[in-house]
């Protein structure tokens, strides 16, 4: 530590591992899209309700609005920047542009993240605890019927976003 | 709060990053012991800081400003649950799990039910059941079921341990007895007994991500017949801590849940409540919805019994 505000955190982000030291109260998603400049986590609320800010902690969707990042030591956090490292959209994401699923685009990033990791856990979950697994990531533009449609059409398809 | 200070609290943590620092500290207990000597030696400079939920926010917003945050997630024997007559659940306990592991769901279906209910996956995995205690809100949905299952809390410190009833723990709102330099180590509950069911209801203007307008959990003991022989209400969102009406419980008790009976468990509820008109919903509003809650919960604790 340079100082004793200042918290010296390791953990990794989209496989690579990180060493930065960081405020004590700085949240996650200032980390990600301030220092290490992955802006496709969008912030919404900043209070934990519209899930904008969504990404994958262990496999987990939280809100990393209101997640200290120093609290991150030792975790792996998984972006929408991970999703397509080879330059190529995954399943999930494909599904999406195809349903028409993206109107603004704002909210898009946070549903693909906690959709991804609905789909690690289960990969045929019934259309209810898709509803379910959704109720922390809000649409303003309330194109909900598409994403369902899109996340229903890789569920079909049988296999891994 | 208001619009202007959330806006205020969004501008600070903008700028934090870049240049703006209010001098907290971070520090990570790995154990029990770590934990209560840091809090000893810090008392109410401290936080404690487990998922973050209702903290962060807070923090976010100006509303708390400590000078040391005491990460405790990180101390794994305040993570483990377990069921023998009575269940002990660790503080760090998530809603998630309260919500969605079977044998926890069994043992405790008003809790499962209420952990189902706070916010999103993305807080449910984070949120603990200790912070949902420890933060203290009138509307704090875990709270309702565990105060009918008993609950007693341990809470430690340098100073050595002691033993609260749920009950007792809350002051006001967002005030509690637990001092400055105790920690919540252990949440001890009595799992639904055979023969009772238990619900918790909670009515929102929404079906989810909804802060309760009033939340109310029941559980009930029947007797073959089906006479009442053990009640328990408990509620939040109408008083400044959530909390136990005895009276309602005893004008159960004995009773077919026919509506004389009814009536006067939520004439008591009633009496026991002192509700806010909020942005949510009105004091008269709250009041109303009393008696009807009732009659949905006992319904569905009959309807759940174990025969």
């Amino acid at each position: 530590m340079t100082d004793d505000t200042r918290v010296a955190v390791a953990f990794r982000v989209n496989g690579l591992a990180q060493r930065i030291e960081v405020d004590a109260g700085e949240t996650l998603l200032r980390t990600l899209r301030d220092r290490l400049a992955l802006t496709g986590t969008k912030e919404g609320c900043v209070e934990g309700e519209c899930g904008a800010c969504t990404v994958l902690v262990d496999g987990k969707p939280v809100d990393s609005c209101i997640l200290a990042t120093a609290a991150m030591e030792g975790r792996e956090v998984l972006t929408i920047e991970g999703l397509s490292g080879s330059g190529e959209l995954g399943l999930l994401q494909q599904a999406f542009v195809d349903h028409g699923a993206v109107q603004c685009g704002f909210c898009t990033p946070g549903f693909v993240m906690t959709l991804t990791a609905l789909l690690e856990e289960s990969s045929s979950p019934p259309p209810s605890e898709v509803r379910e697994a959704l109720a922390g990531n809000i649409c303003r533009c309330t194109g909900y019927r598409q994403i369902i449609d899109a996340v229903a059409a890789v569920i079909a398809q049988g296999e891994r976003p | 709060m208001s619009r202007k200070a959330s806006i205020a609290g969004r501008e600070r943590q903008r700028y934090r990053v870049r240049e703006v620092l209010d001098g907290m500290q971070f520090r990570r207990a790995r154990t029990v012991d770590e934990a209560v000597d840091l809090l000893a030696g810090l008392g109410d400079e401290a936080q404690v800081l487990a998922g973050g939920t209702d903290v962060m926010i807070q923090y976010l917003d100006g509303q708390i400003t400590p000078e040391t945050l005491v990460h405790i997630e990180g101390i794994e024997e305040l993570a483990t649950a377990s069921l023998n007559h009575r269940t002990t659940l660790g503080p760090l306990t998530t809603h998630r799990t309260l919500a969605t592991d079977e044998t926890l769901v069994t043992a405790h279906p008003a809790l499962a039910a209420s952990a189902g209910m706070v916010g999103g996956w993305q807080t449910q995995v984070v949120g603990t059941v200790g912070g949902n205690i420890c933060n203290a809100s009138p509307a704090a949905d875990t709270v309702p079921p565990l105060l009918v299952a008993d609950t007693q809390l341990t809470l430690a410190s340098s100073r050595g341990q002691r033993r609260v009833a749920l009950t007792d723990f809350f002051v006001d709102r967002r005030q509690t007895v637990l001092e400055p330099d105790e920690l919540l180590t252990a949440i001890e509950l009595d799992p639904l007994p055979r023969g009772a069911g238990e619900v918790y209801l909670k009515l929102g203007r929404r079906g989810a991500m909804e802060v309760a307008v009033v939340g109310m959990a029941v559980r009930l003991g029947f007797t073959p017949d089906g006479t009442v022989d053990s009640a328990a209400i408990a509620v939040c969102s109408v008083a400044p801590t959530p909390r136990r009406v005895p009276d309602a419980e005893a004008a159960l008790i004995g009773s077919t849940l026919e509506p004389a009976a009814l009536d006067a468990a939520g004439e008591a509820l009633r009496a026991a409540a002192s509700p806010i008109d909020d942005a949510r919903a009105s004091a008269s509003y709250r009041l109303r919805t009393l008696r009807g809650l009732l009659e949905r919960a006992t319904a569905g604790c009959k309807e759940g019994a174990t025969p």
